[in-house]
């Protein structure tokens, strides 16, 4: 009912666009309300209350196994019914969740103290044992868990009933940041060993600020305030999940009143929904980071450093956000994302000077420009021809050219560095607010997607990676992106701005991962 | 035929005809049987050789910095290490036992989450067939009584634009009317008769289109011979005589053409379910391709054949029930 009577509301104060077509519908609407009608009543008496929140995001969770999932869409669900040991706070820095704090006691061991008195939705404590098992079950292979943060954790040791030791291969700086989401999540121990793994991901119980309700797959997914939770209870009594897989339909849900806030969508998709009286837009600055792989070990013209330095300038960012991303995101001068460990903010953006750019051509031989391809997924297939445009002004003829994204992922990760081309457009979505999680994989010469080869960087990266001391890291990456700026093995793009439609109801400021935690938010009947 | 027989005590003539007559039907059955078998094994073969080619789950289940360990150790546990024709070979012999495999992505079995989706598609499909009926048997009845007056062309008009327009589009368009502009009915969401109404109609547009022209054909070819004339002659309204005489006789092809609009419907949901966000089997199949979960596409390519070939079967058999010609041209 509260529901109908908002719909109701907002409609009013709507001015009246396609008056024609409403007056005409007038009897269709009055023949159809009986049904709308009981349809949001029974909604309402599902809920026992209209305080509810109704989400919308482009997919539905894989699973409900917070270990056997590793996308953000699953993770954004499973956040709400799950604790991890460390958050990410607005302020982009670290707080304690169900650690208190932590501390490097030797180079190869984190120890973590826990927040005391905290219990799984079942009533089990969550303890030292909990968080070892927790961590166990996740490394062990018949888990068969996607996640791989935890890739340099050896073991765990239970010290006392709170205190746990976290054992690694090699120093691993940013391990609390990786325990602040897909790693970091605690299972209740007793629970799984009694329900089986089959019962607990059809009704998972953990120690969040919702609990599980129901889950009916790519339809809506019901969770209910905890009110035992140890930091709380929520505002709102309820959290109701649903997948939207386009734009079109999230925003006739939302404008029909069926959604209150839809995340996840992009630039362009953002524009579809814009203007419309009773949507609001937010956006956020966000951490995906998208950039263009040169393949600098190829013969041919991007061996040049000036050829890859007019890539830079030709590409211009701003011009690009502003006219195919509607100024929904910002620049990013060398590849660590603003609001991430390490960006350094004197790293300043090229000049974006076509001038320069057909000076540094001629300069490398090719005054009349060069043929080339620029791979991407067919999900950037908008991006991907922009950029195209903005590299024949300066005579680089980049033929676009676009795969699904599945054969774009599986080329990604092949051991063949050059299978998506010459220049692909990539993305990552830096999570971990630290340099090291878009570094990691790009740039040293080992890696697999590393196209640039150089001693200095791997040093650096090194150090950046290794070091114990914040303040050696931090040097390490300013010293990174200097000799990256300077050499152009990528030309970089921006960090995605975090985008939201939502009706009048909701309050709720997303972090820079853009992560749907709802604990705060809070809704208007 | 057998009503023909029960005038006279039944000839030893008549009993052996009979009998050959059955033993005739069982082997049409039996035969159809074995084709309709043969073609869920290709398809079975087909698609998960298909699928294979499409590329690697785990790519997609991992990030891209997975290590190439990592990735080697979910391969195996997977079991997706295994030489292809051991894969095949277990396919195969999961299937008669109805055992489809476990999802890679969801990680329970294939079964239980097609058994899970199915109710959902099969409401929209019969939802959609009602539709279908309500709308187009009287539209067939009434172009082919007003045959090549105006009111016969535009019915046929509206009828052939709704065949020919594809149903993502009519699907669009429901919702921009409806949902966004009228705020009349849901655009998306499962469980209510609210939400259903829109993707019925929208899957029911193309099954509308092709039994009423259906209709309209064969019941003018109907009305045009001579019992019909006679009947009418006998001064029967036109009406009477269209529901009376006309529709009994043109109704075994539109029967026909509406049993193979219910196979159709529940393959054609795939379009529809994306776009109104219906929690089926189509919807699962997309997200399965994408996920490249290779299990769950063969169980949904499989589903979808079957049904098809389910309703070709039972089509055919009804024919040779239906009409005795059919039978003893064999």
């Amino acid at each position: 009912m509260e529901r109908i009577h908002q719909g109701r509301t907002v409609d009013r104060g709507r001015p009246t666009r396609r008056g024609v077509l409403r007056t005409g519908g007038l009897l269709l609407g009055a023949l159809s309300a009986p049904a709308l009608l009981s349809a949001c009543g029974t909604n309402a008496a599902a809920d026992g209350a209209g305080n509810v929140l109704r989400v919308s995001q482009p997919g539905d969770p894989k699973t409900l196994d917070p270990q056997k999932q590793g996308d953000m869409v699953s993770m954004n669900v499973l956040i709400n019914m799950f604790d991890t040991l460390t958050t990410r706070g607005r302020d982009n820095q670290l707080h304690p969740r169900l650690a208190l704090s932590w501390k490097a006691t030797d180079a190869r061991t984190w120890r973590f103290t826990l927040r005391p008195g905290v219990t799984f939705h079942n009533g089990e404590a969550c303890d030292a044992r909990a968080v070892a098992f927790s961590i166990e079950r996740l490394l062990d292979p018949a888990t068969k868990s996607p996640i791989v943060e935890l890739r340099y954790v050896k073991g765990v040791r239970v010290v006392d009933r709170l205190t746990v030791d976290v054992h690694t291969t090699v120093h691993d700086p940013i391990l609390p940041a990786k325990l602040s989401l897909f790693g970091g999540v605690i299972l209740p121990p007793r629970h799984l060993s009694e329900a089986g793994d089959a019962a607990f991901a059809e009704h998972p119980v953990g120690t969040g600020p919702f609990t599980f309700v129901s889950w009916r797959r790519d339809h809506e997914l019901r969770m209910r305030a905890y009110a035992d939770h140890w930091n709380g209870r929520p505002s709102v009594d309820g959290l109701v999940f649903s997948p939207a897989p386009n734009a079109s339909s999230s925003l006739a849900a939302l404008q029909s009143g069926g959604v209150d806030l839809v995340a996840g969508l992009t630039p362009d998709a953002a524009e579809q929904l814009d203007g419309y009286s009773g949507v609001t837009l937010d956006g956020y600055t966000g951490i995906r980071t998208s950039y263009l792989s040169l393949n600098t070990l190829e013969r041919g013209p991007l061996q040049d450093r000036r050829v890859r330095q007019a890539l830079n300038h030709a590409i211009d960012v701003p011009l690009l956000i502003k006219a195919v991303l509607g100024g929904k995101a910002t620049e990013t001068p060398a590849l660590v994302p603003r609001g991430a460990f390490g960006f350094d903010p004197t790293v300043k953006p090229f000049t974006r000077s076509l001038e320069t750019a057909r000076t540094l051509l001629a300069e490398a031989g090719h005054p009349h420009g060069f043929s080339t391809a620029l791979t991407a997924s067919n999900v950037d297939s908008n991006v991907a021809e922009a950029l195209s445009g903005l590299l024949a002004r300066v005579g680089v003829r980049a033929r676009v050219n676009l795969l699904d994204p599945g054969t774009y992922a599986t080329r990604l990760t092949s051991d063949n560095r050059g299978a998506l081309g010459p220049i692909y457009l990539a993305a990552s979505t830096v999570w971990t607010m630290d340099g090291q999680s878009i570094v990691q994989s790009n740039v040293r010469s080992d890696r697999r997607q590393s196209r640039w080869h150089s001693k200095e960087a791997d040093r650096l990266i090194d150090i950046e990676e290794l070091s114990e001391s914040p303040t050696k890291r931090k040097q390490a990456f300013s010293d990174l992106q200097r000799l990256m700026r300077q050499e152009a093995p990528f030309v970089f793009l921006y960090q995605l701005d975090n985008i939201f439609a939502r009706n009048d109801r909701p309050r709720w400021t997303p972090g820079s991962a853009g992560v749907l935690a709802m604990e705060s938010a809070e809704v208007s009947c | 035929m057998s009503a023909l027989t029960l005038d006279k005590p039944p000839t030893p003539a008549d009993t052996a005809s009979r009998h050959r007559d059955t033993a005739r039907l069982l082997r049409t059955v039996l035969r159809r049987l074995g084709t309709a078998l043969f073609v869920l094994l290709c398809t079975a073969t087909v698609s998960f050789f298909l699928v294979r080619l499409s590329g690697d789950p785990v790519k997609i289940l991992l990030p891209p910095d997975a290590t190439a360990h990592q990735e080697s150790v979910l391969r195996a546990s997977l079991g997706l290490d295994r030489p292809l024709f051991t894969q095949y070979l277990d396919y195969l012999w999961g299937l008669p036992r109805l055992d489809l495999g476990d999802s890679l992505v969801y990680g329970q079995p294939v079964s239980e989450i097609l058994a899970d989706r199915l109710p959902a598609t099969i409401e929209l499909a019969a939802a959609a067939l009602a539709v279908t009926l309500v709308i187009a048997i009287p539209a067939g009845i009434f172009a082919a009584m007003r045959r090549g007056r105006r009111s016969d062309h535009t019915v046929m008009t509206g009828v052939l634009l709704g065949q020919s327009t594809p149903p993502f589009w009519v699907g669009i368009l429901l919702i921009l009317v409806f949902a966004v502009w009228l705020q009349a009915l849901p655009a998306s969401g499962y469980g209510t008769f609210a939400n259903l109404v829109l993707p019925a109609v929208t899957l029911a547009v193309y099954s509308v289109a092709v039994v009423a022209r259906l209709l309209r054909s064969s019941l003018i070819d109907v009305l045009s011979s001579d019992h019909i004339r006679s009947s009418r002659a006998k001064g029967f309204g036109p009406l009477k005589v269209v529901l009376r005489h006309g529709l009994r006789n043109a109704s075994l092809p539109v029967v026909t053409v509406i049993g193979l609009e219910v196979g159709n419907l529940l393959g054609g949901a795939i379009l529809t379910e994306r776009v109104f966000s219906w929690p089926g089997v189509g919807q699962l199949t997309v997200e399965a391709i994408s996920n490249r979960d290779f299990p769950l596409v063969q169980a949904t390519v499989l589903f979808f054949a079957a049904t098809f070939v389910v309703v070709n079967l039972l089509v055919d058999l009804s024919y040779s029930f239906l009409d005795p010609r059919v039978r003893t041209s064999r």
